[in-house]
């Protein structure tokens, strides 16, 4: 996105609501509506000012065919350009991204959610295999994670103890943070005991699905500078798909993840991963974060837990990440609003100048997203 | 904004129901011919955007995942543009944005449904409020009926001019290779079927189809290697919340706010005039109608006049949907990309038996959701 006659684009705003095992007493339109006000609250942008709304959901954990026709409303989206992307909501960002780069329009909000409480997740995973060789298998999200935290185990030599220090840390940050519904954090023993749903994990290295919906406002740069305090630029953008087949995988490895954050660094023009002190990224297991942490190029193989010691160079996932709050379709675009909060001062103290943020869909993440931001 | 072509097109032979291949594979058949009419590997793509109707039609959650290994797609991104039955537009319109943006040089836009492996009305009918709407949800016909009711008396759309809608779309749609429904029918046959909903009657609705389309779309630099590509002149995907109380289903609002976008885009003034060939998804008969004037092709109530007068026909000064239509073939999912597809034929001098001599600028219409979500697209043999 360097060339001449494209439009610099930046995050100018963004909300979440607190992600929590489930929100009975709001409806989805009830989540939306309430980002959207949230986010356009004080940001100096009226709904009137956004030409694009792209928006990301589930069908299948709405329980409703094109549920985006019934969100509409509550999105502010009336008589506006609209689609969805009916991924996780980082990929959502990068259509509002390149509308907007693009110069098709100046203002773009991408929003994401989905109320897990009120699905079967397991239904939503083992619906998004194929039907011929992996369905019968009755695999799903859970038994897909075990299965890829076996391989990674013996393919790269990490142990289960690493495992469970990622879980450990990501409860314990997610602890902090007042977005994320909890009960208080499990210790390392509490992770260790846990039931082994899918050996080798136990339950609380699986990801907890949470209600909730999160949004982010693109501007182009003329718009973001006039009426944001604080724009945070998008420099790159990535994304690519593995095999839907988990046979067909690299054992231990996430390919996507490492293709995605090549396309982003491109496009970024950065050529070392190193140059970022912060990273948010998503899993939906603790091997799979493991995975995901060395794909993008900040440990060796094996090696992710080092980016969990204190002296690490980077900070993975400050905000908890996605094991303690697992939204599924807004699971990546949550990241992106995070890394956004920190770059942007919403946390107070600006401690980095630039950002990396992942997102994952499908059955054993097999499709990723990148994008890096800078304040 | 930077130019962007179409640079290929592939359909399937389309089916009430392909019992010869699955999902991907009947996906992979459009894409094969696309890159073909491109003179294209999927080394080339850049970048993939997938389309289908709602996923309980074919029963596959997030189809794209599985299709990115039959049609080589491992390690590019790839990713799902959903809008109801205009999906496929909606997601050309997001590879459009892809090339614009510099993200992708080459972008593949599949669309397909494969409306043989589920009940298509009850999936439907999931669309509707699971509070206030869907225990008396009958799929999209009744309130479709009632809207062709409400046109009928205000702006004179008869149960007449909707019959020679279906007649000239069943007789071009004998023109066209991948069409299915090939039967040549007459006004009072249309008159004279069986009232499903009235004044919705069989012969005024399209088949259910399985069947797929692939565009490839490019940058300026793609298309130099192209032999005669198709500009996208204009594109635009409008909606309305369709719980807007102010929201009038006479003259479909997103449908006018996306038609003049794009016209302005396109610099378009006089749509009859200055537009050689229009394809317009018609879910109904009486939505053709009713797009002709959304789409300023006449003035508001004069469809049925329009429609009358011939114009409309493959050999009038402004022939609709040459192909056939929804009417030859009906996979929903794929429908919109369809319209696009054809446009682009018919200006790139492609278009066989149903070519339009001399065909320069096309026009492509779109629609989905319970009728609040519309798409136009322009495109033109020219770059402008």
């Amino acid at each position: 996105m360097m060339n001449d006659d494209l439009e610099r684009v930046a995050i100018v705003a963004s909300a979440q609501t607190q992600l929590r095992s489930a929100w009975g007493s709001m409806q989805h339109v009830d989540l939306i509506g309430a980002t959207v006000n949230d986010l356009l609250n004080g940001s100096g942008f009226r709904i009137q000012d956004i030409d694009v709304i792209i928006d990301c959901g589930s069908d299948v954990l709405d329980g409703r065919s094109i549920s985006n026709c019934g969100f509409l409303g509550a999105m502010g989206a009336h008589h506006k350009e609209e689609s969805r992307v009916e991924e996780d909501g980082i990929f959502g960002a990068i259509y509002g991204a390149n509308k907007v780069s693009g110069g098709s329009a100046d203002v773009a909000l991408v929003i994401a959610y989905s109320k897990p409480s009120e699905s079967s997740v397991a239904g939503y995973y083992s619906t998004l295999s194929e039907p011929f060789y992996q369905r019968p298998l009755g695999l799903d999200h859970i038994s897909a994670a075990g299965l890829l935290a076996n391989q990674y185990l013996t393919y790269s030599g990490a142990s289960e103890e690493d495992l469970i220090t990622i879980a450990f840390e990501s409860w314990r940050k997610a602890s902090h943070n007042k977005d994320v519904e909890m009960l208080g954090a499990p210790s390392r023993d509490d992770i260790a005991r846990a039931v082994r749903i899918a050996d080798p994990l136990t339950a609380p290295q699986i990801s907890r699905n949470v209600d909730g919906a999160v949004a982010i406002l693109i501007a182009k740069e003329s718009v973001a500078r006039k009426l944001s305090d604080k724009p945070v630029w998008i420099t790159g953008i990535g994304s690519a798909i593995d095999s839907h087949y988990l046979t067909e995988r690299v054992p231990g490895k996430m390919k996507a993840a490492e293709t995605a954050t090549k396309f982003a660094l491109k496009s970024a023009g950065i050529s070392d991963i190193k140059q970022f002190k912060l990273a948010e990224v998503s899993a939906t297991s603790s091997a799979n974060e493991a995975m995901v942490v060395e794909a993008m190029g900040f440990a060796d193989f094996g090696k992710a837990i080092n980016c969990y010691s204190e002296n690490s160079a980077v900070s993975i996932n400050p905000s908890g990440g996605a094991i303690p709050a697992d939204p599924i379709m807004a699971t990546g675009l949550v990241r992106l609003h995070e890394a956004y909060k920190q770059l942007s001062g919403g946390y107070g103290e600006v401690k980095f100048d630039k950002a990396i943020a992942h997102g994952a869909g499908g059955l054993g993440m097999q499709n990723h997203c990148v994008i890096t931001l800078e304040a | 904004m930077r130019n962007v072509a179409i640079l290929g097109v592939g359909q399937t032979n389309h089916a009430r129901r392909r019992t010869d291949v699955s999902t991907i594979g009947l996906s992979r058949e459009a894409v094969l011919r696309a890159l073909e009419d491109a003179d294209l590997t999927m080394d080339d793509i850049d970048s993939v955007v997938v389309c289908s109707g709602p996923v309980l039609f074919a029963a596959v959650n997030q189809p794209e995942k599985w299709l990115a290994d039959a049609i080589g797609a491992r390690n590019k991104p790839v990713v799902r543009v959903t809008s109801g039955g205009g999906t496929g537009l909606a997601g050309a319109l997001a590879a459009v944005n892809q090339v614009r943006a510099g993200h992708a040089n080459r972008v593949l836009v599949i669309a397909y449904d494969k409306l043989s492996e589920g009940a298509l009305q009850y999936s439907i009918s999931t669309l509707y409020d699971p509070f206030w709407g869907r225990e008396f949800a009958v799929g999209i016909m009744g309130f479709s009926a009632a809207y062709w009711k409400s046109r009928m008396d205000l702006l004179g759309h008869s149960e007449e001019a909707a019959a020679m809608v279906s007649v000239k779309n069943h007789k071009n749609a004998l023109l066209n290779p991948y069409a299915h429904v090939k039967k040549e029918i007459t006004v009072e046959d249309v008159l004279n079927s069986k009232p499903l909903c009235w004044p919705i009657k069989l012969l005024d609705v399209p088949p259910i189809s399985d069947g797929a389309c692939a565009v490839i779309l490019g940058s300026e630099d793609a298309a130099k290697k192209s032999e005669n590509p198709a500009w996208i002149r204009g594109m635009a995907y409008y909606c309305e919340a369709e719980n807007a109380a102010y929201r009038s289903m006479i003259q479909s609002e997103p449908l006018t706010i996306a038609a003049a976008k794009v016209y302005r885009q396109a610099g378009i003034t006089n749509p009859r005039r200055q537009v050689d060939v229009v394809e317009v998804q018609e879910p109904y008969t009486c939505f053709e109608l009713s797009y002709y004037e959304g789409l300023g092709l006449c003035p508001s109530g004069g469809a049925a006049e329009l429609m009358a007068s011939g114009a409309t026909q493959i050999d009038g000064d402004i022939p609709v949907n040459p192909s056939g239509g929804c009417m030859g073939a009906n996979p929903i999912g794929a429908t919109a990309l369809i319209r696009l597809a054809e446009v682009a034929q018919q200006v790139r001098g492609k278009a066989g038996a149903y070519q339009i001599e001399g065909a320069k600028v096309g026009l492509a219409q779109a629609g989905g959701g319970w009728a609040n979500l519309r798409g136009v697209a322009v495109v033109s043999s020219e770059k402008g």
